[in-house]
């Protein structure tokens, strides 16, 4: 789970989610990119971010799409993130002796433009919590921090700051993320993606 | 070399340690005084006490052999994590016409945890000598310390300054008989004397070795892609300083475990000055000309 | 006719024929007429629907005999649409399974050749019936850009630049295309001629949206679209092409 490093963290607001992810790919401590986002995009409204090893990770987005692509066919629409959670939960369990690496967050809105988050360990046992999640190898110093600056039933901009100072500050007491990071805001209206200024050390 | 010893007997060794240590003037550790028992010779006590006092001395388990009972402590499954601070480090010092350049990061880490960005790793030994600092922090701060109130003491003793060779020796040769005790430094020696500017590499396994350029630590290695390539003894004192705060700026750039601040001193005829202490943000911003992004929309 | 060799599919008639595909290619003549017309900048497909019945709520069922393989690959259909149903989840899979291997999307010919594989071993191993569908297959990849092929229930496959498969008229269709199909026809003519050729297969009375389905794949920003006509469109399409009613311009 440490041999690459990363962090994400997923917070809802009202009607809005963000999704922030470090930029960091290392092979233990030597960092090998600056520029590997761990958020994969599934569809404008349901977003996954995916810590831990990155070959799983790669391995598990490229089955997720796989899966999405047949799904929109057959049913001529997007998942839901609440769909995607249980796919991917099925999807980890199927490897339940012999599991992918890899700590996923699933965040979104569903049909009614609810925001939707929820996570996972290795092997697909799904928390669904209302404020937020988060996964990597700095839970510990990101939590503290989350629980501090979360408020309820916030806009869209508040929800950027804060979700942009939590994953900024965390990454800072953590060798193994960090190197810039972005952050990816679900509204009802549109999707967009900000990238921040970190420490390069 | 360090084969060779491996094989040496542990008793013997132990033993050929104490005599040695007796014969040279290093630091004493009397054993056998730690536990003191209750005297009524007073004077006695007190010379004893005194004698005590003025002597670095260590707690020792009550063991022939320290080193590896200390070993099979650590071994021991409910043994607590040896803390190592300062375990990743990129150091670098090199010697050019214009004296020596030393340059350290200041990232602290406990694991992945960055446990500080402000630990000093350069050691100002003396006015003179500078030393540099990785593997236990404890251990290089403690023993560069005692290097100091040595070649102090040299000093008055001898009228003149010591030399970097003299001094890296002593240092040298304390580690070296604590060797198997567990003590871990990656230090280099740097001064100008007699000969010039001089430089030593110094390890906890007893190693010394003078050289033109040198890089310890976790990040060593992609320091000295950048310090080699940019190497030339004619080299200006500003090109000289910037060389060295570039080659750690890249090694923390690639290594996780380095960062921080770069302090960068610079050893002169006259004594050390200290020439910077930059943050690596702050560089990053400089050297690629980075503007914040933060307040503009870069939509997806 | 022949009862002896039309029993098993995998058997050869003493002339060298197969007959259960021949048959199969006999029902595909009953379903409506498809035809595909392979323009510059894109590819038409366009279908004659059938069964129209007043209770059918055609609000479920959208397309007919249009069906999306992948992002850069449609298909229609003449034939048995349940024995197509089968063969499309069949291409659907292969394609996403190619996406996964190689993260590009799967050449054309070899997602048709693909397929044909499968109906063609429908021909030759026994206790089975062949396929009784023809495909077009519209599609673009980087390689060969715009591609139309067709395929026909033996497994053979072959790529055109404007075809017609089922329809009792498939003669008249195909000496349209012949003599109207022009080399750099641009979409909008290739629509055009679509219609025209419908309206010569069809019974003309009926030229609206319930008895037509048309559709397009064009490229647009670097991307691949399809697009699929809605009735309104679809019957304001057909009323902008003043085919001239009847008169034969041959």
């Amino acid at each position: 789970m440490a041999y690459n490093g990363g962090a994400v963290i997923v917070m809802t607001g009202k009607n809005c989610v963000a999704i922030a992810t470090d930029l960091r790919f290392g092979i233990q401590h030597q960092t090998v990119s600056n520029n590997h986002p761990k958020v994969y995009r599934i569809n404008d409204k349901c977003f996954i971010g995916i810590s831990g090893l990155v070959t799983d990770a790669q391995t598990l987005y490229q089955k997720l799409v796989f899966r999405h692509n047949l799904y929109k066919l057959r049913e001529e629409r997007d998942m839901t993130p609440q769909v995607l959670s249980n796919l991917v939960g099925n999807m980890l369990y199927e490897k339940r002796f012999g599991p992918y690496f890899t700590e996923p967050v699933i965040c979104g809105l569903d049909t009614q433009d609810k925001p939707f988050i929820s996570g996972m360990d290795l092997i697909g046992a799904s928390v669904y919590t209302e404020d937020f999640l988060l996964v990597g190898t700095m839970t510990p110093a990101m939590y503290g921090l989350c629980e501090t600056l979360y408020k309820k039933d916030m806009n869209e901009d508040e929800l950027f700051e804060t979700v942009s100072q939590c994953m900024l500050s965390s990454i800072e007491r953590d060798a193994m993320s960090g190197w810039g990071a972005e952050v990816t805001i679900i509204t009802p209206a549109k999707t967009y993606k900000k990238k921040l200024l970190a420490r390069q050390d | 070399m360090m084969c060779e010893e491996a094989m040496i007997d542990r008793d013997d060794y132990a033993k050929r340690v104490r005599k040695e240590r007796k014969n040279r003037i290093m630091i004493e550790i009397n054993f056998d005084k730690i536990s003191s028992s209750i005297d009524s010779n007073h004077e006695e006590d007190i010379t004893r006490d005194l004698k005590y006092l003025s002597t670095t001395h260590f707690e020792l388990p009550p063991n022939s052999k320290p080193g590896e009972f200390l070993d099979q402590v650590w071994d021991h499954p409910n043994a607590p994590k040896p803390i190592e601070m300062a375990h990743g480090t990129t150091t670098l010092a090199f010697v050019f016409n214009g004296g020596v350049i030393v340059a350290v990061d200041s990232k602290s880490t406990q694991g992945s945890y960055v446990a500080s960005r402000t630990v000093k790793k350069v050691i100002e030994i003396t006015p003179n000598l500078l030393g540099t600092m990785a593997g236990g922090a404890a251990d290089c701060s403690f023993w560069e310390r005692e290097l100091g109130r040595r070649c102090r003491l040299y000093e008055l003793r001898n009228k003149e300054l010591i030399s970097v060779a003299a001094a890296s020796k002593i240092l040298a040769n304390i580690v070296y008989s604590y060797k198997g005790y567990g003590l871990s430094m990656g230090t280099m020696i740097t001064g100008w004397d007699k000969t010039g500017p001089c430089l030593y590499y110094v390890d906890n396994d007893g190693t010394r070795l003078k050289g033109q350029r040198f890089s310890v630590g976790s990040g060593s290695t992609y320091a000295y892609g950048v310090l080699d390539s940019g190497y030339k003894p004619d080299l200006t004192d500003q090109e000289a300083q910037e060389l060295g705060r570039r080659a750690v700026y890249h090694a923390t750039h690639r290594d996780a475990m380095s960062g921080g601040f770069i302090n960068v001193y610079h050893v002169k005829e006259t004594g050390w000055v200290k020439i910077s202490s930059d943050d690596c943000f702050k560089l990053y911003q400089k050297y690629y000309n980075v503007k914040p992004i933060n307040d503009n929309n870069n939509n997806a | 006719m022949a009862r002896r060799y039309d029993q098993r599919t995998t058997i050869f008639s003493p002339e060298g024929r197969i007959y259960q595909v021949e048959y199969a290619m006999a029902a595909i003549r009953h379903a409506g007429a498809t035809v595909g017309i392979l323009a510059s900048d894109g590819i038409v497909l366009a279908a004659e629907k059938k069964t129209i019945a007043k209770l059918l709520d055609s609000s479920k069922t959208q397309a007919e005999k249009m069906f999306k393989i992948d992002d850069h690959v449609v298909c229609a259909v003449a034939g048995i649409t349940s024995d197509a149903n089968i063969l499309i989840n069949h291409a659907r899979l292969s394609s996403q399974r190619y996406f996964y291997t190689y993260q590009e999307p799967m050449p054309v010919e070899q997602l048709v050749s693909q397929i044909c594989d499968t109906k063609q071993g429908y021909t030759q191993y026994g206790g089975l019936r062949p396929f009784g569908v023809s495909f077009l297959y519209a599609g673009w990849d980087s390689q060969f850009g715009f591609q139309l092929y067709q395929s026909d229930p033996s497994g053979n496959f072959a790529g055109w630049k404007a075809t017609s498969i089922g329809g009792e008229n498939s003669q008249v269709a195909q000496s349209v295309l012949r003599s109207s199909y022009k080399p750099d026809m641009q979409l909008k003519e290739a629509l055009e001629l679509a219609l025209k050729v419908l309206t010569k297969t069809m019974d003309r009375s009926n030229i609206n949206s319930e008895k037509l389905e048309f559709s397009y794949i064009t490229r647009k920003d670097g991307k691949l679209v399809y697009h699929l006509f809605d009735a309104k469109e679809l019957d304001d399409f057909i009323k902008a092409t003043d085919l001239g009613q009847e008169s034969d311009d041959q």
